[in-house]
């Protein structure tokens, strides 16, 4: 594969540098970027993909929700990237009944693209209270938990896909996978 | 992955450049990362280079006269000041309120220290997750913006920024400097009073560096954990010699991980947490009982504070 450049976005997640060094270490140009990075400064970059991290909160998310509306480029949202890119197209989040901490079974039920190599079950590791409660309009459900219903999503036409949980952290079974598989996403696009 | 044979001449001149003729000072506490940073400078300027260990009565056992040994060819400077530690922390509770007292404590006594050795330049092991956790609030590191904003120096001097912490060790395996440097485990900056629960004690931090002394002793060689360490917890009842005895609860947490980042309890032989628990508690008549912590990270941290 070629080297592309990826930005990653920084949602303040605690995790958010793993997702630079696990990118970087799959011999990419990659980047770590503020979420009130101007849209016109992200394209000057010349990015071949955007990866929205994990957050601490949704007041933080900066411009998460512009870019994932307006940048044509293949997106990831990982944690509380993927309930932005929910949010952003009309989709809903509320708190899960129980939090998903550290160990979680995943039961993909679509591998597209971005889950390719991952099925049937994948051990991943989490971090979270809040969740996807419903899928926005037309968006594809990929996977899913005994903790929560909407572990991962992809939009219907566009290359932009979100995960609950996070590939980013070494204990997460086929982390790297799922990030080359979006790597490849990228370079076709 | 850092290329250790062209990353050390690199920053070698990169710290000649910056620091031309001037003299140079770091807080070393024996970690890899100022470990590193100390022997880069050291090659880079010599002499110029005034390394200070602030012993803060919160190390762990042997650590100062194990750290003048490792760096007496560099002319360290040892500042003994536990009493100040001790004392800025009595009353304290709050896990956070503890850190910025301890952070506090430790600018003070460097600022002094550097004010009478007439530095110009600072030298800091912040590595790149550092600069990524403080700009994101999730951590206050002391070495992110603690330092220089009291303090006027010509330049701060970060040579291994841009590095995680896996690629320091592999730049300190090439440097040279002893395993026990390489190897070490992390210590957290405040040392051991975030392994005591609650206010920071004499009596408390004796008891919290004998079990971490035995609990390292134990599980270090032979099971090899990213992290392993024993906190005092509370107090509880308990029963020594007919006599029912009011004692401190010691946790005992062994983790494996590839970053710190997440972390699994290690699972324990039966045999190996007997023997913890019958060594604690019979070499330190002050404690109680001891528990072993299982949780993971996420949702726990590693530390208990």
């Amino acid at each position: 594969m070629k080297e592309l450049k990826i930005l990653v976005v920084n949602n303040y997640g605690q995790f958010c540098h793993l997702i630079h060094r696990a990118v970087r270490d799959l011999d990419m140009d990659t980047k770590i970027i503020p979420n009130t990075t101007p849209i016109e400064d992200i394209l000057a970059e010349e990015p071949d993909g955007l990866i929205l991290s994990g957050g601490p909160e949704m007041d933080r998310a900066g411009l998460c929700f512009d870019y994932v509306r307006e940048i044509d480029l293949p997106i990831l949202g990982i944690c509380l990237g993927h309930q932005a890119i929910a949010l952003a197209y009309g989709g809903h989040v509320h708190s899960g009944k129980k939090g998903g901490y550290a160990e979680v079974e995943v039961e993909v039920l679509e591998e597209d693209d971005i889950l390719r190599g991952l099925g049937p079950k994948a051990t991943v590791w989490a971090s979270h209270a809040d969740e996807v409660a419903i899928l926005p309009e037309g968006f594809i459900h990929l996977a899913r938990s005994d903790i929560c219903e909407i572990e991962a999503m992809r939009h219907p036409t566009k290359p932009i896909y979100g995960v609950q949980w996070h590939p980013e952290v070494s204990h997460t079974e086929k982390g790297e996978e799922l990030l080359t598989n979006f790597l490849e996403i990228c370079e076709k696009y | 992955m850092v290329k250790p044979e062209k990353f050390i001449p690199k920053a070698v001149e990169k710290i000649s450049k910056e620091i031309k003729d001037g003299r140079a000072i770091i807080a070393l506490s024996g970690g890899v990362d100022s470990s590193v940073c100390a022997e880069l400078a050291h090659r880079a300027i010599g002499g110029r280079l005034q390394p200070i260990y602030i012993d803060t009565g919160l190390m762990r056992k042997g650590e100062t006269e194990r750290i003048k040994h490792i760096f007496s060819h560099m002319n360290l400077d040892i500042v003994y000041a536990k009493d100040r530690f001790l004392a800025a922390l009595k009353g304290i509770t709050d896990p956070e309120e503890k850190r910025k007292a301890i952070g506090e404590t430790f600018i003070r006594v460097f600022e002094e220290e550097a004010r009478k050795l007439e530095a110009d330049y600072l030298i800091q092991g912040t590595i790149y997750p550092d600069r990524i956790e403080s700009e994101g609030g999730i951590k206050s590191h002391h070495n992110v913006g603690g330092l220089p904003s009291v303090m006027d120096f010509k330049k701060i001097v970060e040579p291994i920024e841009d590095l995680y912490k896996d690629e320091v060790r592999e730049v300190a395996w090439a440097l040279k400097l002893p395993d026990e440097i390489c190897e070490r485990m992390p210590f957290p900056g405040p040392g051991l009073a975030v392994r005591i629960l609650g206010e920071v004690t004499e009596e408390k931090l004796e008891v919290a560096r004998e079990a971490n002394s035995i609990v390292e002793e134990e599980l270090l060689d032979r099971f090899c954990p990213w992290q392993t360490f024993a906190a005092v917890i509370g107090k509880g009842t308990g029963v020594k010699g007919d006599i029912r005895a009011y004692g401190w609860i010691i946790a005992v947490r062994a983790v494996g991980s590839r970053d710190g980042m997440t972390a699994e309890a290690l699972e324990l032989p039966w045999d190996v947490l007997k023997k913890l628990e019958s060594r604690i508690t019979s070499e330190i008549p002050k404690v109680a009982r001891v528990v072993y912590d299982i949780t993971p990270k996420p949702p726990a941290t590693i530390e208990f504070e």
